[in-house]
């Protein structure tokens, strides 16, 4: 097998295992750990499909970002988050109804999609061509996720700042 | 504005004042002395273990007595007539054979107090102060310079002359009483 | 460097193994060396000696003899500690330094992985540094290790943002992300003659943008003044608390990794990396390595240097300089460097 085929298997398990490990888990700061793995695995994945730059904010938005907010959060909101702080199940019938159907959908696309498979040429240009798309053709898309990020932190410094005047 | 610039200038400015007294402090030689190899000279007074110069010990006792933790066990024994001890240096006439003469370094508390009563100046605090030991008895110093069996003959000697003297007070108590009971006798017959 | 092993090597995977194992002998025998530094520099700045008796000349083997002493010590792990995590995390740490290191350009012929997104993938990766050590802090089940954990966790994600903006800065300059590409755009002596093409010479605000990043390199590989998550004198030794033995001396070899990965960033963003400062004059592959380690090393030296000369920062006072000092003014900095590259 090639060396490539081999690190695919392996980063594939990685994040599949961790990932069911993240769904099964009681603990929820486990949970939050495996999902730091499930998601360097896939950007793992994405390395091996020469797409490095999406590799790299895979792991500078998730796991530098996102995931520590996630950690911090859990363990300055609960205070005896070490023992008492697990996950429970609720909703059984309607979650695996809808994640079924998910599947379902998600295997009918792979099924009925006509794979093809393309060498790229270049692997020099994706930070070239991103930065040109992003400018050009999706700059308004692009812009509004920008606004859309503003006022997020808007919102959340006015829910966070508490007023004098009230009590 | 204008004093938050101002303070960051400050801070900038106090930054590079203490970054510059390290630096210099960087470059100066070092004062740590490498003690096994170099050592500190230490200052006259330095009170760090006691000596007698046995010599001279008249065994009076007055270091003794002066120390306030007793940690200065003296023994002495009279010497007898035939046995002339000399004389210290200082000139004082030795009479007592000093049979033990015990410091105890682990008591001492390095007060120097027995250092000014010696009327021969012969205890006295030297420079030593390497003389750790894995066991405490090992820190109790003996003085005296008489071997066991020296300390046993003195005391015999002593035993002797005293039994000897003894028996002539005796003696001569006996003429004594003899003599009165004499007197006595003449007067009473 | 590659093409040479595999041509000294006959299986090209050993020879692969072997120029991936370069960094690593490198951060090792630097570490060794640095701890021992560090340690005479402490000494000499307080007018004392430092470590002088371990292997003859200045004490210079005394950090290997305590790599032995923590090799041979028990590996104590409590009962109470979530053991998987707690087992992992120092593994976790120095894997992320030490993949950092591949896209360092160390000299003209040595660079791991010469991609084009060099620096980001760098300041992406060392994101796993903060994870792992909210990892160590959380899976100890100490108090002291949590709140070094989450101070840790404040810092480095609020810090993260000044180093990435000013990086930024550099690579407006330099406009490319491959640090190989960006050391060999500084080749030279034009400016004024004499200086070399150096960033920090060729742009007058990226001499701010060096002092911005220098700063928050600081409180990234949390050294003195902003050495919060291990501050001995409140929390014993933050994050580390629970750990003995050599797991600790991971975390110890990481933290010094970490300084150097970050000097050596430094070196090759401001100080032009491998190239010499006197032109054509003693460079070459050989020669750019030492240059590099050389620049490297100064950093490294400031840093301690700063270490025992400044005393520790409070967590508001840290979390004041970042937000409301570090951020706006790189921000605003990093616009003044676009205006330069714009007009001239």
């Amino acid at each position: 097998m090639e060396l490539s085929a081999i690190l695919f298997y392996v980063f594939t398990l990685l994040t599949l295992g961790s990932a069911a490990y993240m769904v099964f888990s009681k603990n929820i700061v486990n949970a939050a750990f495996a999902l730091i793995f499930s998601l360097s695995g896939v950007a793992a994945l994405y390395v091996l499909l020469y797409a490095d730059f999406i590799a790299a904010t895979q792991i500078l938005v998730y796991v530098g970002g996102i995931l520590i907010l996630i950690l911090f959060g859990i363990m300055l909101t609960t205070l005896d988050f070490t023992e008492n702080l697990k996950t429970v199940t609720v909703n059984m019938l309607p979650a695996s109804l809808l994640s079924g159907a998910v599947a379902v959908l998600l295997l009918y696309v792979f099924l009925s999609a006509e794979w093809t498979t393309i060498v790229p040429a270049d692997r020099d240009g994706t930070m070239y061509d991103l930065g040109m798309m992003l400018m050009n053709e999706y700059l308004l898309p692009f812009q509004i996720a920008g606004v859309l990020l503003l006022v997020a932190i808007i919102g959340a410094l006015l829910m966070s700042t508490r007023h004098k005047n009230e009590p | 504005m204008q004093t938050q610039i101002k303070e960051g200038f400050q801070t900038f400015k106090s930054i590079f004042i203490g970054m510059g007294i390290t630096l210099r402090h960087f470059f100066q030689p070092s004062v740590t002395i490498q003690y096994p190899e170099v050592r500190d000279v230490l200052p006259a007074g330095a009170r760090s273990k006691l000596f007698v110069n046995i010599d001279d010990c008249i065994g009076c006792n007055l270091c003794a007595r002066a120390c306030p933790v007793n940690c200065i066990d003296i023994e002495t024994v009279k010497a007898t007539a035939d046995i002339d001890l000399g004389k210290t240096s200082t000139g004082n006439p030795k009479r007592l054979w000093v049979t033990q003469f015990d410091i105890d370094m682990s008591k001492c508390m390095y007060c120097d107090l027995c250092v000014h009563p010696c009327p021969t100046n012969c205890i006295y605090m030297v420079q030593e102060y390497e003389y750790s030991e894995f066991d405490r008895k090992n820190l109790i110093f003996k003085f005296s310079d008489l071997t066991p069996d020296k300390v046993i003959e003195v005391k015999e000697k002593l035993v002797k002359e005293t039994e000897e003297k003894n028996r002539e007070k005796e003696l001569a108590q006996q003429k004594k009483d003899q003599e009165k009971e004499k007197d006595a006798g003449k007067t009473g017959e | 460097m590659l093409e040479f092993l595999e041509n000294i090597i006959p299986s090209s995977t050993i020879a692969l193994v072997v120029f991936a194992l370069f960094p690593l002998v490198l951060i090792l025998v630097y570490a060794l060396f640095a701890i021992w530094a560090e340690r005479k520099i402490a000494g000499f700045i307080q007018d004392r000696l430092g470590p002088m008796r371990t292997g003859g000349f200045h004490g210079w083997a005394q950090t290997i003899a305590d790599m032995l002493k923590l090799i041979q010590k028990e590996d104590i792990i409590p009962k109470d500690a979530s053991s998987f995590l707690f087992k992992l995390a120092p593994f976790m740490i120095f894997t992320a330094s030490y993949a950092a290191f591949a896209v360092i350009p160390f000299s003209s012929g040595y660079i791991g992985s010469n991609i084009n997104i060099g620096a980001f993938y760098l300041l992406a990766i060392t994101s796993f540094l903060t994870i792992s050590i909210i990892m160590a802090s959380w899976a100890s089940n100490n108090k002291w290790s949590l709140v070094g954990g989450m101070r840790t966790a404040a810092q480095m994600v609020s810090y993260e943002v000044p180093t990435i903006v000013t990086v930024l800065s550099v690579l407006i300059v330099a406009s490319s992300m491959n640090l190989m590409t960006i050391t060999e755009m500084q080749t030279g002596n034009d400016i004024m003659g004499f200086l070399p093409n150096w960033f920090i010479f060729q742009n007058p605000f990226l001499i701010v943008a060096f002092a911005l990043f220098f700063i928050s390199m600081l409180a990234e590989s949390h050294r003195v003044p902003f050495d919060l998550p291990e501050s001995e004198s409140e929390l014993v030794a933050g994050y580390q608390t629970e750990y003995s033995g050599m797991r600790w001396g991971m975390f110890m070899l990481a933290e010094y990794a970490d300084m150097l990965l970050l000097s050596l960033l430094g070196a090759t963003l401001f100080f032009g990396g491998w190239n010499s400062p006197f032109g054509t004059f003693m460079s070459g592959p050989v020669w750019g390595f030492g240059w590099f380690m050389l620049k490297g090393m100064l950093l490294v030296f400031v840093m301690m240097w700063i270490r025992w000369t400044l005393p520790r920062y409070r967590v508001d006072q840290l979390m004041h300089i970042c937000w409301s000092i570090l951020i706006p003014l790189s921000f605003v900095n990093f616009v003044l460097v676009a205006l330069w590259e714009m007009i001239f």
